[in-house]
């Protein structure tokens, strides 16, 4: 199957709510995060992601209705 | 016909009062790397596969990672469940699922979508280009490449 099958939920559980985050799709983990999307993925290319996946979390998790 | 298959991907949903025991959902999502058409700038986000939606819609901070200044865009007025009065800017964007899956599409940036950090892929600007088959029995969903 195309993409790679991350479990975003178990990467994102102990984050803060609201955070945007940088993931590492090759390595799945997470490279850096920040309330920040910018720092978030200033810090990731500081780590040495240059190119991470970015997802933020659920300020609320639950239902959506898009 | 060639095809590529994505796997839903499962959302862990905290215990509320019609749910006590909490939900497991499945989102047809993927990753994506969306960038200006000849620009250097771009980055990878999840979209979300949404039939529902009319068209293509990223947040609005995206703009701002792919250099895009909203206010020299074209704009309109959209609505959601719960939300209405979305002030959207619109602008071409170059999209690649990976597999071969690429293509460009007049895509919208609202605020509206910041909270949830992910774009859309709509009925413009995907849905019209690609025949897709949700199988959520099986857990994946398949896009047709040609």
């Amino acid at each position: 199957m195309a993409s790679a099958t991350i479990d975003l939920s178990a990467l994102l559980r102990d984050l803060p709510e609201g955070a945007w985050v940088a993931i590492s799709e090759q390595a799945h983990k997470v490279v850096a995060y920040s309330a920040d999307l910018q720092t978030a993925i200033n810090l990731s290319k500081e780590r040495g992601e240059s190119d991470p996946l970015i997802v933020r979390v659920p300020e609320r998790a639950g239902m959506l209705f898009l | 016909m060639p095809s590529v298959e994505f796997p839903y991907i499962s959302i862990n949903i905290p215990p509320s009062d019609p749910f006590p025991s909490g939900q497991v959902t499945q989102r047809p999502l993927a990753a994506a790397a969306i960038w200006v058409p000849g620009a250097g700038r771009g980055m990878r986000c999840v979209v979300c596969l949404d039939s529902g939606a009319d068209s293509c819609v990223f947040p609005a901070l995206f703009a701002t990672a792919l250099g895009i200044d909203l206010l020299t865009l074209k704009r309109n007025v959209t609505g959601g469940v719960g939300s209405s009065g979305n002030v959207t800017y619109y602008t071409d964007l170059e999209i690649s699922l990976g597999s071969g899956i690429q293509f460009k599409s007049n895509v919208g940036f609202t605020a509206a979508l910041d909270a949830q950090g992910m774009g859309l892929l709509g009925q413009t600007g995907f849905f019209e280009f690609y025949n897709v088959t949700f199988l959520q029995k099986q857990r994946k969903f398949v896009i047709e490449t040609t």
